[in-house]
């Protein structure tokens, strides 16, 4: 299930923000789609990026896939444990396989993502 | 006909042998090992490591492949350089048979043009000869480029020479150049245990590649703790007792116990008389020959990396293979049309013919088809599946101008796309043509098909 408190990008990226402070990571659907992840290629910190850009890469055994930034901002921290253990996007997506904090330039942005029930539906029409 | 050839590295020896096939009576001089620098400091040495360190690489992987280790994998250096020896002392011997089955009389010493027709050879005891000769091909070949500010001393910064004889394996290596020399020894030397760091001027490693390739070169990189500076430029380094400090163009400096500059290569061109026999040089030293592969002088040519260009052993070889054949009254021209490059990096790269990029610069409307390694079977079988293939293919008329591969077996793989590059085939051609399953030569099929949007094992975009 995806978790109700978080917002959701159509590339299948979650934000999930606390004043200008916002966690991202990929989707339980991305990772499912994705299946086992081999390698994730980090964003460097104090780096800014637009949000729908491309922050960073994930290899999984069957293809590789850019993470695209749901939201705009400065990467503040990055989740070094996903550089030893990148299996843990897909056992803890919204979890321990969180990939960045961003310091939200624009928290109105927010407003333009999913909620998980409008992410939901989007999933389910995708998928069709 | 009596026919001499100056070094006997893969553009003088080839020479040589076809030369002796064609029916000339044929003297290499040679001042150091057969073989030149590809058979004893290059290629072939290098490739001896890149086995051991590969091999090393694949132990830590033995679970994965459900085999248990009681005991440790540790590399031996000294063993390691052993048995690169003992592969290049087998090869060594096999040219000089092949020169004794043909006839080729070998001297032994340095050559110096005296006149178009005679060259006076030295001996290291300092004994001296006259070789006289109808006609001549120069194959000198070339050497590591040394850097006024990283001068080699063979002990703290070395040339690609000096690493084949390192003792052990350094702690921290320091590598400047990101080329294919520096980019295959920082990944034998990070896969036995160094600690190593490439600084490199340009803002790409291997730079003369497609941007795509270098790319995923540098994420394989990132995955073996390899750390590669862009845009950077080693300026000055002081030597300590057991290390050197490397003051870097942007302020920062790197402590490594040893430095290995890769930063190009050097003609040897100089001392060998041919200015005072009239033969030109161009600005770089090299030699400059026509499409026949001839000098300015009538009956002296000059192959391999002493003309400059290519600078690979197999362009030299086929150089070599043309001037022989033009010394013996042929008249043909080299075509470079389909050159193939192979770089023994993990995960290999090799490419041949026109990147993207090129033909965007040119002006020809182009095609790409991709595929990833990881899309195939086998590369999951063999447990190799990071990589990844480009096919470039004209527009209008579907020929393959180009391929680019990194990924297992890359050096192997190409060829196909070579003989397609050379003989114009279409993307047509390569996807029609039935690929034997499971093997890593789907790969070029399916990029090839992908160009049309139509491979199989892709999902649909």
């Amino acid at each position: 299930m995806n978790p109700d408190d978080l917002r959701y990008h159509r590339e299948h990226t979650w934000v999930k923000a606390s004043g200008k402070k916002a966690t991202i990571g990929i989707t339980d659907y991305a990772q499912d789609a994705l299946g086992d992840i081999v390698y994730i290629d980090l964003p460097e910190v104090d780096t800014d990026f637009e949000i729908n850009s491309e922050i960073g890469e994930i290899e999984s055994t069957k293809t590789t896939s850019s993470i695209i930034s749901p939201v705009s901002g400065k990467i503040t921290e990055v989740n070094e444990d996903l550089s030893e253990s990148p299996e843990a996007i897909n056992d803890d997506p919204y979890g321990k396989g969180w990939i960045a904090v961003i310091e939200l330039d624009d928290i109105s942005e927010l407003d333009d993502l999913m909620d998980a029930a409008e992410y939901g539906k989007f999933v389910e029409e995708e998928s069709k | 006909m009596k026919l001499s050839v100056l070094g006997a590295g893969p553009g003088g020896y080839v020479a040589a042998i076809k030369a002796a096939q064609l029916g000339a009576q044929v003297t290499v001089i040679e001042e150091n090992e057969v073989g030149g620098t590809c058979l004893n400091w290059g290629c072939i040495p290098t490739k001896a490591l890149v086995a051991s360190s590969e091999l090393l690489a694949k132990t830590r992987k033995l679970e994965d492949f459900g085999l248990e280790l009681r005991g440790e994998v540790v590399p031996n250096f000294t063993k390691i350089i052993e048995r690169k020896n003992r592969i290049v002392n087998t090869q060594i011997k096999g040219i000089r048979n092949l020169f004794k089955s043909r006839g080729i009389t070998l001297k032994e010493g340095r050559g110096v043009f005296l006149s178009p027709r005679e060259i006076r050879v030295t001996a290291r005891d300092g004994t001296q000869g006259i070789i006289e000769a109808d006609k001549t091909i120069i194959a000198t070949g070339s050497r590591p480029l040394q850097i006024p500010a990283l001068p080699f001393d063979g002990k703290r910064i070395l040339s690609s020479d000096n690493a084949l004889t390192l003792q052990e394996i350094p702690k921290t290596l320091l590598i400047v150049g990101a080329g294919a020399i520096g980019c295959e020894f920082a990944c034998i030397f990070s896969a036995l245990g160094s600690e190593v760091t490439i600084v490199e001027v340009l803002p790409r490693a291997l730079a003369t590649e497609d941007i795509e390739i270098s790319g995923l070169l540098e994420r394989e990189f990132k995955k073996k703790k390899i750390r590669l500076l862009t845009n950077i430029k080693a300026e000055r380094v002081e030597i300590k007792d057991n290390s050197v400090r490397v003051f870097l163009s942007d302020g920062k400096e790197i402590i490594a116990e040893k430095v290995l500059v890769s930063a190009g290569r050097v003609m040897n061109s100089e001392n060998i008389g041919i200015g005072d026999i009239g033969i030109r040089k161009g600005s770089s030293g090299n030699i400059s020959v026509d499409q026949k592969m001839e000098t300015a002088i009538p009956g002296i040519y000059a192959v391999g990396d002493v003309i400059g260009g290519f600078m690979l052993a197999h362009v030299a070889s086929r150089e070599g293979i043309i001037a022989a054949r033009n010394a013996m009254g042929a008249d043909e021209n080299i075509d470079y049309t389909a050159v193939p490059f192979a770089i023994f990096t993990s995960p290999e790269v090799a490419s041949v013919g026109l990147k993207e990029h090129q033909a965007d610069e040119k002006g020809i409307p182009v095609r790409t088809g991709h595929l990833q390694f990881r899309s195939l079977a086998k590369a999951h079988a063999i447990g190799e599946i990071e990589g990844l293939i480009k096919v470039v293919s004209d527009k209008q008329s579907d020929r393959i101008l180009g391929v680019h591969i990194i990924g297992p077996h890359a050096s192997d793989l190409i060829h196909e796309a070579a003989l397609a590059v050379s003989r114009g085939l279409s993307t047509k051609d390569i996807a029609e043509t039935i690929h034997a399953h499971p093997t890593l030569s789907e790969v070029l099929m399916e990029a090839a098909e992908d160009v049309h949007g139509e491979a199989v094992h892709v999902l649909k975009k």
